[in-house]
């Protein structure tokens, strides 16, 4: 009796294996840039990791920056390692050297758990409990998508290339392509109507005595902040500023409202 | 060791240190000396509160009896390694399994508790490591990877270049962490200077260093600075004045002429 055989798979498993590898390279090797650049500057924002790791050792009352530099180096090492093996795995699998692209990654993900791992004790020992989340889901992501990198080494033999039905293909591009021109357009009249937003400042309305409502648009920064500011203090020159109460974000509708301040007011004497 | 004995060690790892830092976070009251961890106390006293269920009896026996059920997944998992590391391979699993059963226990009666106090974010939280817990239980046993073969790496010219540039990548970030935190470990204590952005308005942009010894000599070198200005008003400019993750903290101080 003939076994049924499996339909041979459709998606292109090669791919993934090098979706995957290229995932964490490119993961660690801007972990690791972070770490170089340091600091905001110019075309890179990225994260001050060692005021973070700072105030965490000051918490625990070990002030010296030394200590907060030690653990940075420790994390750096193993990021390094990382993004070497991964990049590593990488070029073996471009070479389809299968079983060496296999054991570099199993390397690399060996370095991406201990880094999670190290830093799963630091959240606890600090008390970050949402950082803990955010390294453990990491940890996970990381063990995952060996295995998953794994299991297609096994089951992607059969990857088929057969040719995509033509008629699908241009009914998908036709459809893909009225959507980008749609939503470009949205996008760039929004620009066109709104962009003014982000400095131009705001008319303070007055909702009570003394008191003024100014409603921030969603791009609106320092900028409009401050320059708000000044529009008002030019229009009521016979006022001075008391206090301003921010509105705190249960009071505002959803999503829907921005920033929203008061300003409260004396007459000037 | 086999590629497989080190990924269910690594599993093991993880869930043993999670535990146990859990327990001792427990045993720890409080920010101490060393150890900052979190006040669960407060929290459970706090969502007790909001039922209505002031005495902090209610509070306190709710956390010993987590604390009783995190003692128990640590000394589950710490057992499962123990036998790990003994090589019983079947009495490893028996004990992962019967950790992995209990604390999926403990993160279900969390997100029972989420649901009645409210917390939609903590039960997201819950959620996830209950997950997470299910997930590194078919890791550990069932997903297949190279069983037999021991972890052979015999140095090529290849694997040395590798840990040739990483030696060079981690020296020149090392070296690079240490020059940056040369150069901004000042702002721990170094006050802030005003710029003055509307008349008799000054703008403080601080460092992501500063904390409240930072705004204390900020105000007190800004008033020895500005004799002739006296403080109206300090307001904190919220999160939706910063520029996302570049910006930490703006302050606005509002003065006007003395006399």
């Amino acid at each position: 009796m003939d076994t049924p055989k499996t339909p041979p798979s459709v998606i292109p498993h090669q791919l993934v294996r090098y979706a995957i590898l290229m995932y964490w390279s490119i993961f660690w090797l801007f972990n690791l840039l972070d770490k170089i650049i340091g600091g905001a500057h110019f075309l890179w924002v990225g994260r001050d990791r060692f005021a973070q790791f700072q105030k965490y050792f000051a918490s625990t009352g070990l002030d010296s920056p030394h200590i907060a530099n030690a653990a940075l180096a420790v994390a750096g090492a193993l990021e390094a390692f990382a993004f070497v093996f991964f990049a590593g795995a990488l070029i073996h699998e471009l070479q389809k050297n299968r079983e060496t692209a296999r054991r570099w990654c199993f390397v690399g993900t060996l370095l991406t758990l201990a880094t999670f791992t190290f830093f799963s004790l630091g959240d606890h020992w600090f008390g970050d409990r949402f950082e803990l989340l955010e390294h453990t889901l990491f940890w996970f992501i990381s063990l995952a998508s060996y295995l998953v990198f794994t299991h297609l080494k096994e089951t992607g033999m059969e990857e088929q290339s057969g040719n995509w039905p033509r008629r699908q293909v241009v009914t998908t591009a036709a459809v893909s392509a009225i959507l980008m021109i749609l939503t470009s357009t949205a996008i760039f009249q929004h620009n066109t109507t709104d962009f003014r937003l982000r400095t131009e400042p705001i008319t303070a309305q007055e909702v009570g005595d003394n008191i003024y409502k100014v409603a921030f648009p969603f791009l609106g920064g320092s900028t409009v902040f401050e320059q708000s500011l000044a529009q008002f203090k030019k229009s009521h020159p016979d006022k001075a500023i008391q206090h301003i109460y921010t509105v705190p974000k249960p009071l505002r509708l959803k999503k829907a409202d921005a920033l929203i301040f008061y300003i409260i007011t004396e007459d000037q004497p | 060791m086999n590629e497989k004995s080190i990924l269910r060690l690594s599993i093991l790892v993880f869930w043993t240190f999670f535990w146990g830092l859990s327990v001792t976070d427990k045993i720890i009251p409080d920010v101490q000396f060393l150890w900052v961890g979190k006040d669960f106390f407060a929290l459970f006293v706090k969502f007790f509160g909001s039922l209505g269920l002031k005495d902090p009896l209610f509070a306190t026996t709710a956390l010993a009896g987590v604390s009783a059920l995190e003692a128990l997944n640590f000394a589950l998992y710490f057992t499962a390694t123990l036998s790990f590391a003994k090589g019983d391979r079947a009495l490893t699993e028996k004990w992962f399994f019967r950790a992995i059963l209990s604390s999926m226990v403990l993160f279900s009666l969390f997100s029972i508790a989420d649901q009645v106090f409210g917390d939609r974010f903590q039960l997201l939280e819950h959620g996830l490591f209950w997950l997470i817990l299910l997930a590194s239980w078919i890791a550990f046993k069932h997903i297949p990877v190279p069983e037999g073969q021991p972890l052979h790496w015999t140095p090529t010219a290849a694997s040395k270049r590798a840990i040739l540039i990483g030696a060079v990548l981690t020296l020149v970030t090392t070296w690079s962490i240490w020059d940056f935190a040369d150069d901004t470990f000042d702002n721990v204590d170094r006050p802030v200077s005003g710029i003055e952005v509307v008349d008799g308005i000054y703008k403080f942009d601080f460092p992501f260093l500063a904390d409240k010894l930072v705004w204390e000599k900020t105000v007190q070198t800004f008033q020895s600075q500005n004799p002739d200005l006296s403080i109206d008003y300090i307001y904190t400019g919220p999160s939706e004045l910063n520029s996302k993750k570049k910006t930490h903290l703006l302050l606005y101080i509002f003065t006007r002429p003395n006399g």
